[in-house]
């Protein structure tokens, strides 16, 4: 037996499993040998628990092979070696015993064969992610009967997305003795993070949630136990495995980052007592926020939280912790109907003591000096932003009461002088903003060259794959894209199709930035993927370039008559306004005369009432 | 693509797709969006939608003066379409029609954006401006009914007194 040897220099691994929130057994095994370099996940299949039994049985027959034959293969051949034989190991203890005939497992193995090179191999729907840069990719593609026929080009990835055997594997092992293996050689650059998974991870958690995780920075174990646990919050319905292999980290001098967490926290948690100092003298004990307070315990719960918030969050790099002090002292502080300048000046006096602390470590250490500053500015203005939400959600707050109550005291006028016009539904009341439905009369014709079938052809292959290259989330455009589909097809010419495309996709939206602007930014994420898709369509350069041609026309009739709609939707804003002007105008007219019979009879009155005043040449004095 | 200097290529274009002969010494409408081409090309790829800060200034600029969003969005297409059937006459390697056209596609949709952008705002501030007045007339009519009420007093006084 060859002696276990230790796993690469500075490369770290870790794995876990689950049964998952569903399951009552797991069925998932793997192997997690740093000795051998051998890392591989498998999730066996097949009724009364032949599938735990079918991966355990893989999983010790790659074992045993790759411990036999380390040393006299080559990796790439070791590896599809061990799979094979994992495979007919499998399939001759379904063929012995009838129960577990139909048995099987998929599996991903990785073969670590130094610091900077793994062999991957797979069959089945196991996977193997790579995360290079902070970007997640998949290195392997699933053996399923749906993956195959989009590779020969029978379906289409939308097709294929929406099909029903599209989980069902066209591969695994132990289903033939002689299973294929897709073999993958991968160079590792310093960081890279590979993991491989079975199906109980990516089918309950998002790539983007597993990238997240992924490239958390925490160590592999960590990761192991997040991503497990990601599964589970998504549901949990598999058994779930996952294996991370981290590659060493380039060879450098310590990061400014690294300095700052490790150092730098240091050193501004041992200047704690001077910092508080200054925020004693520069009058925090003083401040209303904390009236009614012993001057030691003010210090403490302000100052000395702020303190211990900026070093969590030197120690981290993160802003989480001074985010959350700055909204505790201030939310709580408003709550009490308190005003915005005590916060503003606490703010001030603590980031002043922090600007002189950090000056005074410049002062014996210019390099650390430095690195804290800039450190210690971005925990402050973290705080500034904290503070900027909160004046922004209670300006939000005040902003809505206030239209709600002038819109019931507008409310009330109305029903007592019923001066307003009745609105749409004949009602009388206020002019209230609802989403309008404009529809642009499709009176623009077009001329349009018409286009050949080999256009139309190309247009809609283009389409296709254009459709496929979107997620599967983004339906605005979608929407998008079948429209300029139709239009660019319609060798009429009419610009009515445009106006129709529009309408539809303009729907109803609330006429602001919120409503509109997603509409143009599909409409632009159309252009791009379109004029990317009429590349990759297997034609001749010229009818290409008519189909762009056909398309962009398209596109630029879609975008007109959508801004159509919202220049017409936009409309009784204006006209309304002109309206309200004008009663407005009415309004002080009436004032105005009222006031010059009011000044009247006051004239009248005031001579009435003293006649003895010496008014003698006012025109209407009776005396 | 073949190695044709196209923004030099598409400049040429400028007297037939702005119709300049028409407009003697002045800018035609629309030079801003044939700039607009000629700088993505320029650029020579795609860029952030709407980046374009020249080409947002001006349409801002022509609203500013008095076109209305109408007559911007007019031009847009009109120089699109003089674009388009120039650059497919002149052009002879598909591939540089296809990076014009893209160019051009690229301006017809940032000018739309600008403008409905530029509409939404006006109807943004509309509907403040209504605000205002609306509470105007709040005031008003609370002036009203004060001068009534004083008014009617008077008249009261004065019967007394007769």
């Amino acid at each position: 037996m060859t002696p276990p040897t230790p796993p690469p220099l500075g490369m770290r691994i870790a794995g876990d499993t689950n049964v998952g929130k569903v399951r009552t057994s797991n069925e998932d095994s793997m192997i997690l040998d740093p000795g051998r370099g051998l890392y591989v996940v498998l999730d066996g299949m097949g009724g009364a628990n032949a599938g735990d039994v079918a991966s355990q049985m893989a999983r010790d027959a790659i074992h045993d092979f790759v411990t036999q034959r380390r040393l006299t293969m080559s990796p790439r051949s070791l590896v599809e070696g061990a799979l094979l034989c994992g495979s007919e190991t499998v399939f001759a203890a379904a063929q012995a015993n009838r129960e577990r005939q139909g048995m099987g497992t998929t599996v991903v193995a990785c073969f670590v064969v130094d610091t900077q090179h793994v062999i991957i191999g797979h069959v089945g729907d196991s996977r193997a992610y790579l995360l290079r840069g902070g970007r997640l990719q998949a290195l392997t593609r699933d053996h399923t009967i749906v993956e195959e026929l989009v590779d020969r080009g029978l379906l289409t990835a939308d097709e294929a997305e929406r099909h029903p055997y599209k989980n069902v594997l066209s591969r695994n092992l132990g289903a033939r003795p002689d299973a294929r293996v897709d073999i993958l050689e991968l160079e590792l650059k310093a960081g890279d993070r590979l993991m491989l998974c079975s199906d109980g991870l990516y089918g309950y958690a998002s790539a983007e949630a597993i990238q997240y995780v992924l490239g958390s920075g925490d160590a592999p174990d960590h990761v192991a136990r997040d991503l497990i646990e990601l599964a589970l919050r998504g549901g949990g319905g598999d058994n779930v495995t996952t294996i991370v292999l981290e590659a060493p980290q380039a060879v450098q001098s310590q990061s400014s980052t690294e300095v700052v967490r490790t150092t730098g926290a240091k050193e501004w948690w041992h200047k704690r007592q001077r910092f508080l100092q200054l925020a004693k003298e520069r009058g925090l004990t003083r401040n209303p926020i904390v009236r009614g307070i012993e001057p030691n315990e003010a210090l403490e719960v302000v100052g000395l939280s702020l303190c211990q918030a900026v070093y969590h969050d030197l120690e981290k790099s993160t802003g989480v912790n001074v985010w959350t002090f700055a909204q505790n002292l201030a939310g709580g502080w408003f709550e009490r109907g308190g005003e915005w300048a005590p916060v503003r000046d606490i703010i001030d006096i603590l980031g002043t003591s922090a600007r002189t602390v950090v000056d005074e470590i410049r002062a014996g250490d210019a390099a650390l000096g430095f690195l804290l500053d800039v450190a210690v500015s971005r925990a402050l203005v973290v705080a500034e932003l904290s503070l900027g939400g909160l004046l922004a959600e209670r300006l939000r707050q005040v902003d809505s009461e206030l239209i709600e109550l002038h819109t019931a005291q507008q409310l009330a006028v109305e029903r007592t002088s019923g001066e307003y016009p009745a609105n749409d539904s004949g009602t009388a009341g206020p002019w209230v903003d609802r989403p309008t439905t404009p529809f642009m009369r499709p009176d623009r014709v077009v001329t349009n060259s018409g286009v050949s079938k080999e256009v139309v052809d190309a247009i809609n292959k283009t389409i296709v794959i254009a459709v496929a290259h979107v997620s599967a989330k983004a339906t605005l455009v979608k929407q998008v894209l079948t429209a300029l589909e139709t239009i660019a097809c319609d060798g009429g010419g009419n610009f009515g199709t445009a106006v129709l495309s529009a309408r539809d996709l303009y729907g109803v939206r609330p006429v602001d930035d919120a409503g509109i602007m997603p509409l143009f930014d599909a409409l632009d994420q159309a252009r791009i993927v379109t004029a990317a898709s009429v590349h990759q369509i297997q034609t001749t350069e010229g009818i290409r370039a008519k189909a762009l041609l056909a398309l962009s026309t398209a596109h630029q009739r879609l975008v007109g008559a959508t801004t159509g709609l919202v220049l017409e939707s936009v409309l009784p804003f204006g006209e309304r306004l002109r309206e309200v002007q004008a009663m407005t105008t009415a309004l002080r007219d009436e004032v105005a005369r009222v006031e010059r019979k009011r000044a009247a009879l006051e004239r009248g009155h005031a001579t009435r009432a003293d006649p003895s005043l010496p008014w003698g040449s006012r025109g209407t004095t009776e005396w | 693509m073949s190695d044709v200097d196209l923004v030099g290529s598409v400049f040429v274009l400028r007297d037939e797709v702005l119709d300049t002969v028409e407009y003697g010494d002045r800018d035609p409408p629309g030079t801003e969006l044939f700039e607009a081409v000629l700088r993505a090309l320029s650029v020579g790829g795609e860029s952030v939608p709407g980046l374009d800060l020249a080409l947002h200034d001006a349409v801002s600029r022509r609203l500013a003066w008095g076109d209305n969003e109408e007559v911007v969005l007019a031009d847009a297409e009109l120089i699109f379409d003089r674009l388009m059937v120039a650059v497919e006459r002149a052009f002879r390697d598909p591939a540089d029609r296809m990076v014009v056209i893209e160019a051009a596609t690229l301006v017809a949709v940032t000018v739309a954006r600008v403008v409905s952008l530029a509409a939404v705002a006006r109807a943004s501030r509309d509907r403040a401006a209504r605000l205002r007045e609306e509470m105007a007339q709040r005031q008003l009519r609370e002036v009203l009914e004060k001068q009534k009420l004083t008014i009617s007093r008077l008249e009261s006084e004065l019967k007394q007194q007769h």
